[in-house]
């Protein structure tokens, strides 16, 4: 007998449980188990499926069997949990997520076998439809959990423990970030998640309400940092204007010049950032003001120079 | 290819059942092509699906399966009907695609795609938008809507075009194979007429274009995937060592190495192929001190500071404004 035979029996038999099913009742009722010899292999081999079901996200419940004394332990699969809620998605909205999964791929995560469910017909795209590619990291699964069922976080993060109630999670200029209340900092934080260092450990569920979304975004490199705020002016010339205007947002502009250049506020709380950023634009742009930012660039160039 | 392990040949079958169940007797053709199975994959899976049931495995516990004139029936398997719930993975993977669909530019905001993200979302319990936010790369007004017209019309472009690497600005027609977005930035693939090899251009850097009414002299034909690594040394491309202290150790994380030598104390030596010279220059004035080039690199640090430090040099005396 397979061993995908025995997992669905396995599966079939924990559904149709009207009671938690002992380790003994489910040796009996699915076949292709080995004998519970001394060496404990049934056992390891009941572990090892039950483990194999929890891991595609099957719900495998234990519970104290009804009537027994000493209680003991049985096993069975909510059929409330284990099925998917039909979200009554119409043929044209189910068609659009076949789309938009074929047109972005994300890396590592699996699309098709959730359109399966759904009842969708995965595609592959075709160059000409692929639209973006994102890469993901391991902690976003339990992460994306945590956000849904409102469960706080706990995980280390620059070397120290850090316990998030986890707000959303998003994905911008090619990281992913978590925005949440960190209970230690008792502040509003955000931690860019390829940094996030180990495993993620997820508390129970209902434990906080999410505030609504600001709208905001993550803050940019010179933005994150401790330091006292300063506002930049930069003048970009007319050469890269446009670039650095797509990228700061139409805010950031004080005045254009007759030349085509543009006079820029950015709003600096992390120098060393700062300064990569303006060196980024090499001799077309210039740190008008405050006098002490546009010192340090001449103090750090000039070292360079010598 | 391998054959799926029995994990996920059984996700497969809890997806596969309870649709041919909704569906009275799909094809077997209609089936394969949905899961992604050959026949005979198809016909080995199901065998088993019929030696499977309930205790005590009568006739009537097993489920059954019938293939007739190429269709496919499955009964008694009443349990199974509902498929598996969406693990946070799917779940994160469908919002994930369709939010980031929708970020980009031309997206219809308002089409069945948000209406679908919505009844998804409230299965999964979030709020459409609250849980999840995509941002795809900051791109001049239009220029993505306009890249995709020219790409389906199969029409040249011309592009006026900031190339960071030399830090110089060019016209130049292209032919366009793609337009994708990845690792935060969008890109334009095409063959460059002036270049007369296919490039990769970083939309945020096209600053005007227009589509040409000429058909395209070099179609895509199999120029790669968005997968296709960002940045690809060439052979010829000269190489610079430099050594990195501690501080800079990322730079040997963050680009491809040809050589990376440990020197002790935190402190590494990297071999770089570097093809523009501007990349360099960038490179050393950021790193400052914490970077010394051992060779492959003599002077450019110095002469690079130099020619930015002259746009301060008329004002020095006075630093106000």
């Amino acid at each position: 007998m397979s061993r995908l035979e025995r997992l669905l029996n396995l599966t079939a038999a924990l559904l149709t449980a009207t009671r938690p099913l002992s380790r003994d009742d489910l040796h009996e009722r699915v076949p292709g188990y080995p004998a519970d010899d001394a060496k404990g292999s049934f056992r390891r081999a009941f572990e090892r499926d039950k483990e194999a079901l929890r891991d595609m996200g099957i719900p495998v419940v234990v519970e104290p069997i009804p009537g027994t004394d000493p209680p003991v332990d049985g096993y069975r699969i909510p059929r409330d949990q284990y099925a998917l809620r039909d979200p009554g998605l119409e043929p044209d909205e189910l068609a659009a997520i076949n789309l938009a999964a074929a047109a972005v791929q994300l890396e590592g995560l699996r699309g098709t076998e959730a359109l399966w469910k759904l009842g969708g017909s995965p595609v592959r795209a075709t160059t000409d439809q692929s639209l973006a590619a994102i890469p993901t990291i391991p902690a976003l699964g339990p992460l994306f959990a945590a956000v849904s069922e409102r469960s706080r976080v706990t995980f280390s993060y620059r070397g120290e423990v850090r316990r998030v109630d986890p707000h959303r999670l998003s994905f911008a200029r090619g990281h992913w970030y978590l925005d949440g209340y960190d209970h230690d900092r008792q502040a509003l934080r955000q931690f860019r998640l390829d940094r996030l260092e180990g495993d993620v450990s997820v508390g129970p569920s209902d434990s906080f309400e999410r505030p609504p979304a600001s709208g905001a975004e993550p803050p940019r490199p010179w933005e994150m940092g401790d330091e006292a705020p300063l506002e930049a002016r930069l003048r970009v010339d007319a050469d890269l204007a446009g670039w650095a205007l797509d990228h700061l947002g139409p805010e950031a502009l004080v005045a254009t010049g007759p030349d085509g250049s543009v006079e820029l506020a950015l709003r600096v709380t992390n120098r060393e950032a700062f300064r990569s950023f303006v060196i980024g634009f090499l001799d077309h742009a210039e740190i008008l003001a405050p006098p002490e930012l546009r010192d340090d660039l001449i103090r750090w160039l000039t070292a360079l120079a010598r | 290819m391998a054959r799926p392990g029995a994990d996920a040949r059984l996700r497969r079958l809890l997806a596969l059942v309870p649709w041919v169940v909704a569906h009275d007797g799909p094809t077997v053709e209609e089936v394969c092509a949905r899961f992604g199975l050959g026949a005979d994959e198809l016909v080995a899976d199901l065998d088993l699906v019929f030696l499977c049931g309930v205790h005590p495995f009568t006739p009537d516990s097993l489920i059954d399966v019938v293939v007739a004139e190429g269709r496919v029936w499955i009964r008694y398997a009443d349990y199974l009907e509902r498929p598996l719930r969406l693990t946070p993975e799917e779940g994160l993977a469908l919002v994930a695609a369709g939010t980031a669909a929708l970020a980009v530019p031309g997206a219809d905001t308002r089409g069945p795609l948000v209406s679908g993200l919505s009844k998804l979302a409230a299965v999964l319990g979030v709020d459409p938008g609250e849980a999840v936010d995509v941002e795809l790369g900051a791109t001049p007004e239009g220029v993505v809507e306009t890249l995709r017209h020219a790409l389906a019309a199969s029409r040249q472009i011309e592009i006026d075009y900031y190339a960071y690497g030399r830090d110089e600005r060019t016209r130049r027609v292209v032919d366009p194979h793609a337009v994708f977005a990845a690792e935060g930035q969008w890109y334009l693939r095409a063959y460059c007429h002036l270049a007369r090899s296919v490039r990769r251009f970083r939309v945020d850097r096209i600053r005007g274009l227009e589509v040409l009414d000429r058909p395209l002299e070099r179609g895509p034909g199999d120029s790669g995937g968005p997968g296709t690594t960002l940045f690809e040394p060439r052979p010829g491309d000269p190489r610079v060592v430099l050594d990195l202290e501690p501080k800079a150790r990322w730079v040997s994380e963050q680009y491809p190495l040809e050589a990376l030598e440990e020197l002790g104390a935190g402190r590494c030596r990297v071999t770089l192929a570097v093809s523009e010279r501007a990349w360099l220059e960038r490179l050393l004035l950021r790193l400052g001190p914490a970077v010394t080039a051992a060779s492959g690199a003599d002077g450019v640090a110095a002469a690079a500071a130099a020619r930015v430090l002259a746009r301060y040099r008329p004002r020095l005396a006075s630093t106000e404004t």
